[in-house]
Formats: structure tokens, C-alpha cells, sequence
């Protein structure tokens, strides 16, 4: 439309006509476009918005109809009435769990992705695309041949048994997203540390992983995030109440205790999410850019 | 580039000691033997365990319950993947359109991924609530249905219903991807055709789709690999029913190895899995070499 209006440029009259109606269509193209964005976003974040809603409604109201958006008699109840000893154990086994599991993981990866970005190792692709295959193992084929040794061990019903549970299944994304981002940065520092004399370990430990801090949080975020989200190792390398972590806790025990109950249902679900949207809240520009790093090149 | 392994052998066989541990004894191991478990009847409740051959795999195959449960696995899967992969590029499309105030609608869109899976479903089963759900009387106002559906409680509605909770989680995921991919391609290239007179559809037809298919497909890849291995809403809201109508895969071989303790035909169903798995590397990677070449 802009070159028409050009060429035509020496009679002036179809020239301003035609940017007016340029001018609007690029306002309409505009306001639709961000009309659809809104649209989207609200369908998107309907769920959230009804969790946090029913959360702070009394039982009576939850029920209402037509449906009430902004609760009408807003309490706390469904959130204090849950403060109770089991509930704050979960929590406690989750984050034990997650945070040995995050700095396993991250360490045994960090190295593992420096050797195999730095050296020239035989059967490097090969080792990778392991580790990337084994990303898709089924899972439950693993767990039974686990579950055999744990028992063994005597590591059933212990947090070391689920720690490495959730190391094993995380440890080849730790060494995928390290491994892309060492492979970022310039080898020249790590040469001239060497011609200074440092050691290969000093190198390693007090000049290559301080610089990596980005990719080693945005790793050990993805580790504890998925050791909170973890299940099957939950139900099934527990079996005493209280070393349960959150989401076997849950659908074990309070699924049943709260039939109906759906405030306090969400109060609880509500809390369970808090500390991952703190963590990513906090956290964002570290995970973001550590993720991306690995995502774009890899 | 890179350092010869032969300068530093010991510093080497250190940094590698840790992950080399754990995945041999924790993943290599037990993939090994489980598979060796699928030719016994081996199972925790009785002591000892003995060579059945080939019986496992062919009662499974025989069975019509398996084919059952992986026809559900494909289809829940699928539809959640491309539900969400083209949600996904479309938002990401949206969002780098020049619209304002972009950074605040994709954290906000962000905030899906956050939402622990256990929460998913103890959340899906309150919308989904048959007399006081959300989702019934929002469809009911928009008169799409006239009575409530009895989503937990109908094979298809709980089909969907698993699916959409699946798709929802992962829009955000393949947002964040197609929106690093879709920055990284050159403005001047959309412009021109652009000036040239492209439509928008014909600049994603002809310039913006054959740049972005490779990333869409991995990223798609990578969540539909997810989706195999996630059992969380199916646990909680279904157990896998109405009648095995949301019986996945990783469900069906959890209960059969820890409900029923059958770790024989539940390490059969697990290398199944894992033959199929292999097959689909295969293939694509076959295909991915053959469009390299071309």
C-alpha cells in the first residue's frame, strides 16, 4: 500500500486517502491483535485464577451458582486449617529430597559435561546420545530392577533412595545444558591458567565453575523442580507415612480426607505451587538464560 | 580443539567416576535386568524365579488389554502434543507481532509451567466436577452442552479431559521455544516478503515455517517424551478408568509391577516400550539424515 501511495504521489488526493485508511487498518490489525493475546491469556490462566479463588472461600460459597470469580466473604480458614504436623513433614521430605538431589545431580553433571566438552574423548557423540536416549527410558522398567536392589540395600523407605531416583532420571539434562554451555565458553582462560601453572582441578573448581553459575542454578532449579513433581518413586520406594514426599503424600492420604472439600483442596494446592513460583520468580533471568543457552545451540 | 584425554588420565577418571557410578549402576544395570526379568515369572511375593521364555510377550500380545492401552497412550499423547505445539507457536507468533507490553503477558503465560503436576490434577478434578465444575457450566453458558458431562465418568469426555490438562501444562514450554527460535530469524528476510506483497499467511507458509519446522519438531519430540513418562493426573483423577479408557503406558506397567506384582510381565510391557521407543530413534533419525542430505 506504501508504494502505491508513492508512485501515485504527484495527485496528493488518493495519496492522504489512502494512508488514512493505512493508518486505520494498521490500528485495527493492532487492537484485534492484542484483543486475541488477552483473549488467550485469560483462557490460560482461568485455572490459576479459580484456584486461588475457591482457596479463599468458605465451604458454603463454594458451591454457589452461578459461580462466584471474586470470593464474597474472602477467609484464611482453608490455608491455617492445614497446618498440621504430616502436611509440614511432606514439605520437609520434599525439599530434603530435592535439594540433595539438585547438588547431586548438578555436581556429578557439571563434571561429567567439562570432560566431555573439553577433551577429546573416544565415542563422545556416542555418550551423548546415550545420555539424550535415555531421557525417554520407560521409567516403571527401570523402577523395578531398583526397587529389587533397594531392597537389598535396605535403601527402601530411606531419602538416600529417592535422592537417587530423581538424580538418575535428571543427571542426562544436567550433562546436556552444562555440556552446551561449557562448550560456550572460550577455552583461552583455562589455557592460561595452565600456563600460570594452575592445576587441572584448581582450573576446574576455582576459575571454569564459578563462571558457569548461570547454567549450574538454572540446572539445579530444573532438578529440585522435578524432584517436587515426582511421583512414582514416591508411591512406590516408600511405604511409611511419614518419609512420604508432597505428591505421594498427597494422593496417598489427604485425597481421600478431603472428599469434597474443595477450598481447603485448593488452599493445599495452592501451597504445594508456592515454592516453585518463588523459585522461577526469583530466579527467572538465571533459569531463562541458562536453558536457552542450551536449548538454541543444542 | 579440546584436550588430548592423555594429559590428564587421573583428572579424567575423577571428574568421570560420579556420573559414571550412577548411571551404570542406576540406569544401565536395571535396564538390563529388567529386561532379563521380562523371560521369568519373577515377583516379589514368591522367593524364587524361573525361565518362562518367550510367555510373557506373547500373552501380552495376545492380550487384547495391551493394544488397548497403547492405541490410549498414542492417541492422549498425541493429541496433547499437537494441541499444545500449535498453541504454543501461535502464542509465540502472537507475542512477537510488535504487540505492547509483551515481557508481562509471556511471564504471566509463564506462570502455567510452574503448576506442579500434583496440582494439575487435584485442580482438573475440580473444574472437571460434574454438578459444581467450572468447565460444565462455562460450556453450558456458551450452550455447547445442555446437561453437564460426567467427565471422569465417560470414556471420550475423560479422554479429553486428561488431554487438556496435558496440553495446558505444556504450552508455555513450547511458547518459550518458538519465541528464542522465531527472534532469531533475520527481520529483514520477513520484511521483504513482506514488501513483495506476502500475506501473512504465505510469509508463514513460504519464509517463517520451513526456518522454525526443525525446532517445532524437537521441541514437540521432547514434550511428547515427557507425556509418556507422566502419570500423575491419571493416578489421582482415574486410576486409568473409565474402563481403561485413560490407561496409558507408564500406569499400566506401574500397576502391573507394584499393584499386581508381576515384575515378569511388567518388565515384558517395559521392554515392549522400550523396542518401540528404539524403532521411533531409529526412524527418526533416518528421516532426520535423509533431509540433511537433500
Amino acid at each position: 500500500m506504501n508504494a502505491e501511495a508513492l508512485r501515485t504521489g504527484s495527485k496528493p488526493l488518493p495519496r492522504r486517502r489512502s494512508e488514512v485508511v493505512y493508518r486505520l487498518s494498521r490500528l485495527a490489525t493492532s487492537i484485534s491483535l492484542h484483543a486475541l493475546v488477552v483473549a488467550s491469556l485469560a483462557i490460560l490462566l482461568l485455572p490459576i485464577v479459580w484456584m486461588l479463588s475457591t482457596s479463599f472461600k468458605p465451604l458454603a460459597d463454594v458451591f454457589s451458582y452461578p459461580p462466584q470469580f471474586i470470593p464474597r466473604n474472602p477467609t484464611v480458614e482453608s490455608y491455617t486449617t492445614q497446618f498440621t504436623g504430616l502436611l509440614g513433614r511432606y514439605f520437609l521430605n520434599s525439599v530434603i529430597v530435592g535439594l540433595l538431589s539438585a547438588i547431586l545431580a548438578t555436581g556429578a553433571g557439571a563434571l561429567a559435561a567439562y570432560g566431555l566438552s573439553r577433551y577429546r574423548l573416544p565415542g563422545r557423540n556416542a555418550i551423548l546420545m546415550f545420555f539424550m536416549a535415555s531421557l525417554a527410558f520407560p521409567i516403571p522398567l527401570l523402577m523395578i530392577s531398583m526397587y529389587l536392589m533397594f531392597v537389598q540395600l535396605g535403601l527402601l523407605n530411606t531419602y538416600i533412595g529417592l535422592v537417587i531416583g530423581h538424580t538418575v532420571i535428571t543427571l542426562p539434562v544436567c550433562v546436556w545444558l552444562l555440556k552446551n554451555f561449557f562448550d560456550q565458553l572460550p577455552v583461552e582462560v583455562e589455557e592460561a591458567a595452565f600456563v600460570d601453572g594452575a592445576s587441572r582441578a584448581y582450573t576446574l573448581f576455582r576459575i571454569v565453575l564459578p563462571m558457569a553459575r548461570p547454567a549450574l542454578g538454572a540446572s539445579a532449579i530444573f532438578v529440585f523442580v522435578t524432584s517436587w513433581n515426582e511421583l512414582l518413586f514416591g508411591l512406590t520406594f516408600v511405604s511409611s507415612t511419614s518419609m512420604r514426599p508432597l505428591p505421594a503424600g498427597i494422593s496417598m492420604s489427604f485425597l481421600t480426607e478431603f472428599e469434597g472439600a474443595w477450598s481447603e483442596m485448593m488452599a493445599l494446592s495452592v501451597m504445594v505451587s508456592l515454592p516453585i513460583f518463588l523459585l522461577f520468580t526469583v530466579f527467572q533471568r538465571t533459569f531463562m538464560s541458562g536453558v536457552t543457552a542450551g536449548a538454541v545451540k543444542g | 580443539m579440546g584436550f588430548s584425554p592423555r594429559q590428564a588420565p587421573v583428572f579424567l577418571a575423577a571428574i568421570f567416576a560420579p556420573s559414571i557410578l550412577l548411571v551404570g549402576l542406576f540406569i544401565v544395570y536395571p535396564v538390563v535386568n529388567s529386561v532379563g526379568l521380562a523371560f521369568t515369572d519373577a515377583s516379589p511375593l514368591s522367593s524364587g524365579r524361573s525361565f518362562v521364555g518367550l510367555e510373557n510377550f506373547v500373552y501380552l500380545l495376545e492380550d487384547g488389554e495391551f493394544w488397548e492401552v497403547l492405541w490410549n497412550t498414542v492417541f492422549i499423547v498425541g493429541a496433547a502434543t499437537i494441541i499444545a505445539t500449535a498453541c504454543g507457536y501461535g502464542l509465540a507468533t502472537l507475542l512477537i507481532s510488535g504487540i505492547r507490553a509483551a515481557a508481562i503477558f509471556r511471564a504471566a503465560i509463564f506462570q502455567v509451567w510452574v503448576v506442579p503436576w500434583i496440582v494439575i490434577a487435584i485442580l482438573w478434578g475440580w473444574l472437571f466436577s460434574q454438578d459444581y465444575g467450572l468447565v460444565n457450566y462455562l460450556l453450558m453458558q456458551v450452550g455447547l452442552i445442555e446437561t453437564p458431562v460426567k467427565w471422569m465418568f465417560d470414556q471420550k469426555a475423560s479422554q479429553w479431559a486428561i488431554i487438556s490438562g496435558y496440553a495446558w501444562r505444556a504450552i508455555p514450554f513450547i511458547m518459550v521455544i518458538c519465541l528464542a527460535a522465531l527472534q532469531g530469524i533475520p527481520s529483514e528476510l520477513v520484511e521483504s516478503a513482506a514488501i513483495d506483497g506476502a500475506s501473512f499467511l504465505q510469509r508463514q507458509r513460504y519464509v517463517i515455517l520451513p526456518l522454525m519446522q526443525n525446532i517445532i519438531l524437537v521441541a514437540a519430540l521432547l514434550q511428547a517424551v515427557r507425556f509418556f513418562q507422566e502419570m500423575t493426573m491419571i493416578f489421582v483423577l482415574t486410576q486409568g478408568g473409565p474402563v481403561n479408557a485413560t490407561m496409558v503406558l507408564s500406569l499400566y506397567t506401574y500397576k502391573t509391577a507394584f499393584e499386581d506384582w508381576d515384575f515378569g510381565l511388567a518388565s515384558a510391557i517395559g521392554t515392549v516400550w522400550l523396542i518401540l521407543l528404539m524403532a521411533f530413534a531409529l526412524l527418526y533419525v533416518r528421516v532426520a539424515l535423509r533431509r540433511n542430505l537433500a
